[in-house]
């Protein structure tokens, strides 16, 4: 069983763009008083690490940059989060190691992101829509001073339709 | 099979001195250990995502109704100390990232310097923060029910401090928090503890601070930017 | 030569003494920094049943309240804090942490095969975390109490209600702690601590039941702990996200609460139905119908069960659309449960089986959990709904669940695997005899409450017209029967513990990997990790009977 976590980490440590490392450590080597495999680290060179953090700077420069160009709430919005989204899989691939790591644990991570996403969204469903039935449910509930007044008739209610999306 | 009793790792064979560490009577391997480890710490690690999308759903289904006051409010936030803030905790990453590199390599001295700055960017993140939190004090751009500024012409601003406050202070104690396990790591990775057989707790802190830089990277652009 | 032992007589010989987990190290101090999780588990078993006492007791107080219309003992505001403790007492000391924290810690390493859970350490700290939440949570007994109901709803938690809101909230936050942990370790030990042989699918079904609820474990609670906290700074700092005269929705926190809520209900019931698929299968003697389809039900219950939490909210104010949305999804997590209960039925077909204590406790279950979760389904479809909610047929339905459903199942685990735990033996009969009181007060007290529902009779309200009264005054004198029965269940095991005899390792002739350790298993639980080579129901099915 160890077997299989052990088959994942047979790659020698690079020894490109490390320049310090204590020199020569043999791992994995003989003597251990324990019966099992060490953990032999999958270590990335240091330049990739160095390209990450370049590429994050970037993208967060984009990131502002697009702020400032006002191309309608939505799209804004939508491309705020691609950005963010894109430096945040840079951030959980490289720094976290998810893309040298097991399967299982973007899995994790994922599965993570799928039930946020059901819990905004279905709630939203809810939010978004009050009112479609019963006109009087669809006053924010701040609005709601004298909820027994039916107020179907007020044309206020076509701004705050608007206002939704 | 093997029998394994308590154990823990023994000295290299000549050469090199390697730290002891222990590996549980119930591993049969340090490998099995450290892969467990970090499997338990991405468990974690979706435990904060999900606390954290609480407070994500709570932005989303406001600015949805408030969308002016989101707008105006939104305007009173700094955006370049929020940027500065993006940057330190960006560049905090790649040292922390980098100090795990270091254990992993037997980089003592290494691992030390990069964990020194994670801490010292942590700090300037945190001052940046102090800044903001009191400017927005003095101005009584305050949540909910506390909330006194003037010059609004919308009606829900505070809403957006509510959910401003609530989700920067949160990430704020997270911060906090982080910086205490990294002085925890520092202290042990000090006194030699760490190294390519056994680098496991630098590895999880680094995981822990890297998920506090990826809910800053979108609470950013969600509050500061997006209007 | 003479016929030489079989390895199954062996396992039927009563053990006596020996070293064990239990007398390995002496003194209260080995036991409370241990982290050892049998003795882990001993340690909740003691703490769960001292909070089921508790909520028991606030439980029989209300129901000697409602003998009659008016007060009897207590005002309405004293019958408002009894069934506010009664409810926090028992969701969160006690159905929640139970069956994981008990049976789920003491058998999941062994079924494995395993030494320990994977971070033992952290189920120490989940264990500490418990007793500390539950100081919080206990505390309000000595301050102002608490009568918020066991949601917490706002606005009345944070604006109205002068009762110890603060403290009980933040005592559950903590418990949420425990909670996450211990489902984050279960997870990472099924995954990572499998004797060699032990597949996914040769895991006892016990197994993944345990997996299932860990994984809703680790995804729900936090969004309760945010949900708490939001409480927690709305009642202090005023922010307003669910006080309407500042913008906010009452009813997004009863999104937030729920969205953790009604998951947490399946954290109760599948470690439940993890033990029913267990001591069916042995005391039938029959290989489980359907493995992989209840491997992989209590998986989708796990999963659909994030989907559906606008249930409790369908007259609260949320909107229509969203509404018919969780109601169509509501039916389909129905699914999965019932496909378990034809395969749990099927299972005993044509089997041996043993009519003994746990079996009788199973048997309950099948019956009680039927009918609990039929009528979630009335209460799923959204205009039936209307006229049910916060009557009294929601109450029968969940406690038919909850109670009827996880306490009537962690009870046949408890008598399942009492011998393995205690290396006792309990006196059958007896046992028998308190499921059947149990059963008997059970459905007085509760299935009445389908009628008080159906009729009118609203949840939560210390008085009543008039003719509620026989119905009321029958289901509570249900409950005095219901509480002779478990204390009859209670005092069965207890005696065991001075006078039973010693447990052989497989009494019950099981072939999971935790019979095959000795009664009480040894610190290490095997002296040689096992290899497993069959599955943990292969019972000799070749001749059918």
């Amino acid at each position: 069983m160890s077997q299989d976590a052990h088959a994942d980490h047979t790659s020698v440590p690079h020894a490109a763009g490390h320049a310090h490392g204590a020199a020569g450590h043999a791992h994995g080597a003989a003597g251990h008083a324990h019966g099992g495999p060490d953990h032999v680290p999958h270590v990335s060179p240091l330049s990739l690490y160095l390209k990450t953090f370049g590429a994050l700077m970037l993208l967060t420069i984009i990131t502002v940059g697009v702020s400032r160009i006002h191309l309608g709430t939505t799209t804004n919005l939508v491309i705020a989060m691609f950005i963010a989204t894109i430096k945040a899989t840079v951030v959980a691939a490289l720094f976290m190691h998810l893309l040298t790591d097991k399967r299982f644990h973007t899995v994790i991570l994922l599965s993570s992101l799928v039930f946020l996403a059901i819990f905004i969204s279905f709630t939203m469903f809810d939010t978004n829509s009050r009112g479609r039935a019963e006109a009087i449910e669809h006053e924010r509930p701040h609005d709601s001073a004298k909820p027994w007044e039916i107020r179907a008739a007020k044309p206020a209610a076509v701004p705050s339709e608007a206002k939704k999306h | 099979m093997s029998s394994a009793t308590a154990l823990s790792a023994e000295q290299a064979p000549s050469g090199e001195r390697s730290p002891d560490f222990h590996v549980g009577h119930h591993w049969d391997s340090a490998d099995s250990q450290f892969e467990a480890g970090r499997m338990g710490v991405w468990l974690f690690l979706v435990t904060e995502i999900l606390f954290f999308g609480g407070l994500f759903c709570a932005f989303f289904v406001f600015r949805s109704w408030y969308f002016d006051s989101f707008v105006e409010a939104h305007s009173h936030l700094d955006w370049h100390m929020g940027a500065v803030n993006t940057v330190v905790l960006i560049f905090s990453s790649l040292t922390m990232a980098l100090a795990v590199r270091s254990a992993q390599t037997n980089n003592k001295a290494r691992t030390v310097q990069m964990l020194v700055v994670t801490l010292v960017c942590a700090a300037i993140f945190l001052v940046v923060k102090y800044f903001e939190y009191s400017h927005k004090i003095h101005d009584g751009l305050l949540p909910g029910g506390l909330f006194h500024a003037t010059g609004f012409v919308t009606d829900h601003p505070q809403m957006f401090f509510s959910v401003y406050f609530m989700m920067t202070g949160v990430h704020g104690l997270h911060v906090v928090i982080g910086m205490g396990l990294m002085l925890w790591i520092l202290i042990r990775a000090n006194r030699g503890e760490f190294s390519q057989r056994y680098y496991a707790p630098v590895e999880g802190v680094g995981l822990y601070w890297h998920l506090v830089d990826l809910v800053w990277i979108y609470l950013f652009p969600l509050l500061y930017l997006v209007g | 030569m003479s016929r030489s032992i079989t390895a199954e007589e062996v396992s039927q010989i009563p053990q006596s003494g020996g070293t064990n987990y239990i007398n390995a190290e002496q003194g209260v101090w080995s036991w409370l920094t241990t982290v050892d999780h049998k003795r882990i588990a001993l340690m909740y078993l003691v703490s769960t049943l001292i909070a089921f006492l508790m909520g028991g007791f606030f439980a029989l107080l209300l129901r000697f309240e409602l003998l009659h219309p008016g007060k009897d003992l207590l005002d309405a505001k004293g019958y408002n804090q009894a069934f506010t403790l009664h409810g926090a007492v028992m969701v969160f000391l006690f159905v929640i942490p139970s069956t994981p924290a008990v049976l789920g810690n003491f058998l999941l390493p062994i079924m494995l095969g395993a030494k320990d859970v994977a971070f033992p350490k952290l189920n120490l700290l989940s264990l500490y975390l418990y007793w500390t939440g539950a100081l919080f949570t206990l505390s309000s007994l000595v301050t102002s109490g608490l009568d918020t109901g066991w949601t917490f709803y706002v606005p009345f938690s944070t604006a109205v209600s002068d009762t110890s809101v603060i403290a009980v909230t933040f005592g559950v936050f903590i418990l949420g702690f425990s909670s996450i942990l211990t489902g984050l370790n279960f997870i990472v030990t099924v995954h990572k601590l499998r004797a060699p042989g032990i597949t996914w699918y040769r895991l006892p079904l016990f197994c993944w039941g345990i997996y299932a609820t860990s994984l809703v474990q680790v995804l729900a609670t936090p969004v309760l702990a945010i949900t708490l906290l939001l409480l927690i700074f709305e009642k202090v700092a005023q922010i307003g996200i669910f006080n309407p005269k500042l913008g906010g929705d009452p009813v997004l926190y009863q999104h937030f609460f729920w969205f953790y809520s009604h998951p947490a209900v399946y954290i109760m019931i599948l470690p439940g139905m993890a033990i029913i698929s267990d001591v069916i299968a042995v005391h039938s003697h029959r290989r489980i119908f359907g493995y992989k389809a209840i491997a992989f039900s209590s998986v989708a219950i796990a999963l659909i069960g994030f989907l559906v939490w606008g249930h409790h909210m369908f007259t609260s104010g949320q909107s229509e659309l969203a509404s018919a949305i969780f109601s169509f999804l509501t039916f389909f997590v129905a699914i999965p449960s019932g496909i378990k209960v034809f395969n749990w039925t099927s299972t005993m077909w044509r089997g041996s089986i043993a009519w003994n204590t746990p079996m009788f406790y199973g048997m309950s279950f099948l019956f009680l959990f039927t009918i609990g979760g039929l009528t979630g389904l009335f209460l799923g479809t959204l205009n039936v709904d209307l006229h049910l909610h916060d009557t009294y047929f929601v109450v029968a339905h969940f406690h038919y669940v909850m109670m009827g459903g996880s306490v009537i199942a962690f009870l046949a685990g408890l008598f399942h695997w009492w011998p393995k735990m205690t290396g006792r033996m309990y006196n059958d009969s007896l046992g028998k005899l308190s499921c059947v009181i149990v059963f008997i007060g059970f459905n007085m007290t509760f299935f009445t409450q389908f009628f008080l529902g159906s009729r009118g009779m609203p949840r939560r309200y210390y008085t009543y017209l008039d003719q509620f009264q026989p119905l009321h005054a029958f289901s509570t004198y249900g409950s005095w029967v219901l509480g002779l029965g478990l204390i009859l269940g209670l005092v069965t095991l207890l005696a065991s513990l001075k006078s039973g005899a010693r447990a052989p390792s497989n009494p019950w002739g099981a072939k999971s990997l935790e019979w095959e350790t000795q009664s009480p298993p040894i610190t290490e639980n095997f002296k040689r990790t096992p290899l497993v080579t069959h599955g943990p129901y292969d019972y000799d099915t070749t001749e059918d009977k």
